[in-house]
């Protein structure tokens, strides 16, 4: 199985989406507070203009040159250069100005405060200032007006951005956040259902869309639907191979009675005796088969979860090496177990099935494991759980194969030979999956080992 | 004994009721459910074979049924399904022990002779005795013949179970069940290998063999 795909961070539809949009509003409002800002400045401006072109005209309307000049004194020495500077250089005679110096221009020129040199240290010059420079009578004439305003209005600009932007777009940033988390939660608990019905859990389903009527309940209502059909589908699959099986068990048991009763009651030969119990061995055979199938259908049925109970997985492996160790001793094997005595391996589970796991695997070991060899069984207490390990030092099972094993009857091809119906690991699996424990198939170098991690009781 | 055999396969009622009839027992047969229970209310059985499925009335509402009203009688429960939740459904529905089908004859007449004389269980005893040879259960102490013959716990347990059953056949499968717990197929004769190194300590060393094998069946302790 391929590792579980988990989109995070900036792969995350819903925060890019999110980032994405805020970009755009961020762009698009300074994009609004700039045109806004040079269409007020364009205005104000032309007032300022106006303004100007007025004041030098009034002072065009005076005919006399004397008149001209004293009027002008007279305004200079009025007239607040923070607001307004006026400076006449006439051709001939003393220059008439509120302030020391002025620079020269060309009409219409915006002058900014350094250019300027004011008449007296006390006076304060405005920030930036729009002069126009013309002829009147014999002499040349600049009115400059403070452009106080737009500077002014430049800071409300900026102070609207600092304090209404920003604040809007940490906001929108957050409350962005939060729907794109909770749009991710939704999209996880999808993902997390597809995830476990891959895995097998079919009873898997996406919870927390009743009620509601947008894109993502959608997607979950289908993947609900498929998970039923796929559900009903399967189990009326296991049904019918379980109904096979059991209906087939009652002419087996017929065939079975028929061959007793040859063996005890009719008188045979040596030879006829021999392939009446060759007979009824393989009925046994076949009984055994049909068991461990009916056994698999009932164990991925789930019930018996229902009687799990805390149960000492050390004390269980203790009895079935003390019960299987004879067995492996007449075959050469030498089987040994290292678990905790002190009653902590505790799993939650059924004991029988957890017996019959570690049966399974041992039987697995002494059959394949041709010519003996030590096999080790070991619990140990670890910090997610108990962990089972069984380990011989048999042929193995090569990597490509080692996910295969674990399916209903399949045997390696080096093993057709060897006894086993190919539903061993298959229960160990079942009973693994059932519990909730995590079933890897390891190179022991030379050899197999088997690892069954359980989840700690208080997690299940 | 008398017994009630209530099972709807023709073939395996016969079998099963022809079987118990050459053992001497007086045998019964009814193939379903519903007449089962009529049967079984009426009269009085020692021992109750009933197959879990039959037509009429299942075989677990039956046995329940017949528990509701205070009617003791031992049931074997004989089921094709062999699950160990329906052993413990079998069980907790008032049954007494639990056959899965196919079985031969032998393990279904020693599981009806176990059931059948359970009742007459007389206290606890200290010690046990078969011919010469003794258990004394307190101490876990045994002896043949006066010598002292040291046991291995399991081997303890399983010769206690066989001499508590004195005379009577204990199968392979009882004995998994009874001294190692174990109710699924274990894929090995394990049991035997067992048996034959108790027989080396116990039987072995001496003139007469008292564990004795019962082809088709199990083992059983001879009576003497």
């Amino acid at each position: 199985m391929s590792a579980p795909f988990r989109s995070s961070g900036i792969r995350s539809t819903p925060l890019r989406l999110t980032l994405i949009l805020l970009m755009i509003f961020a762009v698009a409002a300074l994009g609004c507070l700039a045109v806004a800002y040079e269409v007020t400045r364009g205005n104000i401006d032309a007032t300022l203009e106006a303004d100007l072109e007025q004041t030098v005209s009034d002072y065009r309307a005076i005919r006399d040159a004397d008149d001209l000049e004293n009027r002008l004194s007279e305004a200079a020495a009025n007239t607040d250069p923070e607001v307004r500077i006026l400076q006449y250089l006439p051709d001939r005679g003393a220059r008439i100005s509120n302030v020391a110096d002025f620079p020269p221009i060309r009409e219409f020129a915006v002058v900014p405060e350094d250019a300027i040199k004011a008449g007296d240290d006390d006076d304060d010059l405005a920030e930036s200032y729009l002069a126009l420079s013309v002829r009147v009578g014999r002499g040349q004439l600049i009115v400059a007006h403070s452009r106080e305003q737009i500077v002014e209005m430049g800071e409300v600009f900026l102070s609207v951005l600092l304090m209404g932007l920003l604040p809007a777009l940490i906001i929108a940033g957050c409350a962005g956040a939060w729907i794109a988390r909770t749009a991710r939660r939704r999209i996880d608990t999808i993902e997390g259902t597809l995830r476990d019905l891959t895995g097998g859990t079919l009873s898997a389903r996406v919870d927390g869309i009743e009620g509601r009527a947008d894109d993502l309940s959608g997607i979950g209502h289908r993947v609900n639907q498929m998970a039923d059909a796929q559900e009903a589908l399967i189990s009326s699959m296991r049904q019918i191979s379980a109904d096979i099986a059991h209906d087939l068990k009652t002419p087996i048991q017929r065939v079975a009675v028929v061959l007793d009763q040859m063996r005890n009651r009719t008188v045979l030969s040596d030879g006829q005796e021999g392939l009446l119990n060759r007979a009824l061995d393989e009925t046994d055979r076949i009984v055994r088969t049909f068991q461990a199938l009916l056994q698999l259908a009932q164990i991925e049925g789930g019930a018996v979860r229902d009687r799990f109970r805390p149960t000492d997985l050390a004390d269980v492996a203790r009895d079935v090496v003390d019960f299987l160790g004879l067995d492996a001793e007449e075959r050469g094997f030498v089987l040994t177990i290292d678990a905790p005595e002190d009653g902590t391996a505790i799993v939650k589970g059924d004991r029988q099935l957890l017996s019959q796991l570690i049966t399974n695997l041992i039987q697995n070991a002494l059959t394949h494991a041709l010519g003996g060899g030590p096999i080790k069984v070991i619990v140990a207490q670890g910090l997610g759980g108990v962990t089972l390990t069984l380990s011989d030092q048999g042929p193995g099972i090569p990597l490509a194969e080692r996910e295969k094993v674990l399916r209903r009857l399949y045997r390696l091809e080096q093993s057709r030979t060897t006894e086993g119906n190919g539903l061993g690991l298959s229960l160990v699996s079942a009973i693994s999956h059932l519990h909730g424990a995590l079933l890897t198939l390891e190179d022991n170098a030379p050899g197999l080992r088997v690892r069954i991690a359980f989840p700690a009781p208080l997690s299940m | 004994m008398k017994i009630l055999v209530i099972e709807d396969d023709a073939s395996t009622g016969a079998y099963i009721a022809e079987g118990l009839r050459e053992e001497g027992h007086s045998v019964d047969l009814i193939a379903n459910g519903a007449d089962g229970l009529v049967q079984a209310t009426i009269g009085t059985y020692d021992v109750m074979v009933v197959d879990r499925m039959l037509p009429g009335l299942d075989g677990m509402s039956l046995v329940k049924t017949l528990r509701a009203t205070k009617n003791a009688t031992p049931v074997l429960f004989l089921t094709s399904l062999g699950g160990v939740d329906d052993r413990i459904e079998g069980l907790q529905a008032g049954g007494d022990d639990y056959l899965v089908k196919p079985f031969v004859f032998g393990e279904l007449s020693a599981r009806i002779a176990a059931i059948g004389r359970r009742p007459r269980t007389q206290g606890d005893p200290t010690s046990l005795k078969a011919a010469d040879l003794e258990m004394d259960l307190l101490h876990r102490k045994v002896t043949r013949a006066g010598q002292v013959i040291d046991l291995l716990p399991r081997e303890f347990a399983l010769l206690e179970h066989l001499m508590r059953r004195k005379g009577r056949v204990q199968t392979r499968t009882m004995l998994m069940e009874a001294v190692w717990d174990i109710h699924y197929d274990p894929l090995t004769n394990v049991v035997d290998t067992h048996i034959s190194r108790l027989r080396g300590k116990v039987d072995k060393p001496f003139a007469t063999e008292l564990i004795e094998t019962v082809r088709g069946s199990g083992y059983r302790i001879r009576e003497g």
